[in-house]
């Protein structure tokens, strides 16, 4: 139920940002990363809506094709 | 770049080539982690005498039967819009047969309820609807439970409540270990809680029980690194805390996350479903949200005290009949030894709680091909549990 799942940052208004995973757009909320330094472009693990963690690109491409694996069988 | 296949291969091999020390009973306590070893058949694997078992992972599953009723009631019996996680809607209670059981039976029969998939949600539709009360039945573990408490710490309408049932993970594999019935020798703590808490939190299970713990990521490599060093520590007999998905997770956590936690939440002893009360084991609200908590608007109306009907009810807090649920969370058995497992009890219509939630080991174990032998045994598990 809490899986996390890494978005690209695009716009940041506040504590709420507009993120971007394997098609997807969303409404992120920030509130739980106010103590650090965001930027469009970053990458960060979301769950239920709230980025948790900053995470480096390559462990969010690694997240994403296993997602996209576990996907295919559901 | 290696992809993490590579990876996975690369730690198989290494697992492969570590001196034996016997057979090694690895618990997680992840739905999220059991998902990714049973979809990449890991337990085939890995040499035979590693057994990998799912745990108390998803808090779907051990939501207090007792909570998903009030909710189930709540929103049948009061005039309020019920928002709720879409995988709580399908969890059976235990009520007579032409009583709504889930919330989406009480969906059906005209109940105001909604799934949403945020808590930034459930506040949304409480700005949009002023005019209506609208209740939040919120449960999860720390990680879903910092971000409810983001939720209400940014501020929330009057109308908002919350009918929290937030459980923390590390005192279920306490009250395991601590009850001398553990049936595992080394644990894989939860990557996505170990973000929000810190992988400290894990120090007890090697400092005060011996036993050996890595916290992992989703990836199979993550997983099989956590499982290398877990072998490693058996071997060397040094059990300690290692970190196998730093990538995301520190010592300490998110520690702000940490702190609007404490200051929205504190911490109390609270029921897990078919397992009954563990010490200091569930989130409630502190007493400066007390006022959007939807037990003390709503709920305490229709305490048993004057409401007989609930008082009579049967099976309360309990599985359904015949739903081995609560031994399969614990890790005593597997899925496949329940002797409903695929027969009474499938996704499309399923007996226990496990068999809901995505994260259910019930669940993962169906969706990736595992059927029950006609004794109802899994042989290649169930052998080695033996
Ligand atoms: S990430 Fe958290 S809620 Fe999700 S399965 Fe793991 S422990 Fe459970
Ligand atoms: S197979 Fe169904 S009834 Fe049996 S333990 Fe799993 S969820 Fe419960």
């Amino acid at each position: 139920m809490c899986l996390a799942i890494p978005m690209q940052i695009r716009t940041i208004d506040g504590y709420i940002a507009i993120a971007y995973a394997k098609g997807i757009e969303r409404e992120i909320s920030l509130y739980l990363l106010q103590d650090r330094a965001l930027a469009p472009g970053d990458f960060v693990l979301v769950h239920v809506g709230y980025a948790i963690q900053k995470v480096s690109t390559a462990d969010a491409e690694a997240s994403w094709n296993l997602y996209d694996e576990m996907q295919m069988l559901r | 770049m290696p992809g993490p296949h590579d990876h996975a291969k690369s730690w198989l091999t290494r697992i492969a080539a570590l001196p034996r020390t016997g057979k090694v009973r690895i618990l997680n306590v992840c739905g999220g982690h059991e998902r990714t070893i049973t979809h990449s058949g890991m337990r085939t694997a890995l040499p035979d005498d590693i057994e990998l078992i799912p745990g108390p992972g998803c808090p779907v599953c051990i939501c207090p039967e007792e909570d998903i009723y009030d909710a189930i009631q709540l929103a049948l019996n009061e005039d309020v819009m019920l928002v709720a996680f879409g995988d709580m809607l399908r969890v059976p209670v235990n009520v007579p047969k032409r009583e709504p059981r889930s919330l989406e039976q009480a969906k059906a029969a005209g109940a105001g309820i909604q799934p949403i998939a945020t808590p930034a949600a459930a506040a949304a539709i409480a700005r949009a609807h002023p005019d209506r009360q609208v209740v939040f039945f919120a449960a999860g573990f720390e990680t879903t439970m910092a971000p409810v408490a983001a939720m209400l710490a940014e501020g929330v309408p009057d109308n908002l409540s919350v009918l929290l049932s937030g459980r923390l993970t590390w005192p279920a594999v306490a009250m395991l270990l601590d009850s001398g019935e553990a049936a595992f020798d080394a644990l894989v703590a939860p990557g996505h809680v170990a973000t929000v808490m810190g992988a400290d939190e894990w120090q007890f299970v090697p400092q005060q029980h011996g036993l050996p713990c890595a916290v992992a990521g989703f990836t199979p490599a993550s997983l099989l690194a956590a499982f290398h060093s877990i072998l490693g520590q058996l071997h060397r007999r040094q059990p300690a805390l290692d970190n196998c998905y730093p990538e995301s997770v520190t010592a300490g956590g998110n520690s702000l996350a940490k702190s609007v936690l404490a200051r929205v939440m504190r911490v109390t002893d609270a029921k897990w479903r078919g397992i009954g009360m563990i010490p200091a084991s569930g989130f409630t609200l502190q007493p400066a949200y007390s006022a959007h908590d939807a037990r003390r608007r709503f709920i305490s109306k229709t305490t048993a005290a004057n409401n007989p009907a609930k008082e009579a009810r049967k099976r309360i807090g309990e599985m359904p009949p015949g739903c081995d649920c609560a031994a399969v969370v614990l890790g005593k058995i597997s899925p496949t030894q329940c002797a409903l497992y695929g027969r009474a009890c499938t996704p499309r219509d399923p007996v226990g709680p496990c068999m809901v939630s995505d994260e259910g080991a019930c669940r993962i174990w169906w969706a990736n091909g595992m059927r029950a032998d006609a004794t109802g045994r899994k042989p290649d598990i169930d052998a080695a549990r033996a």
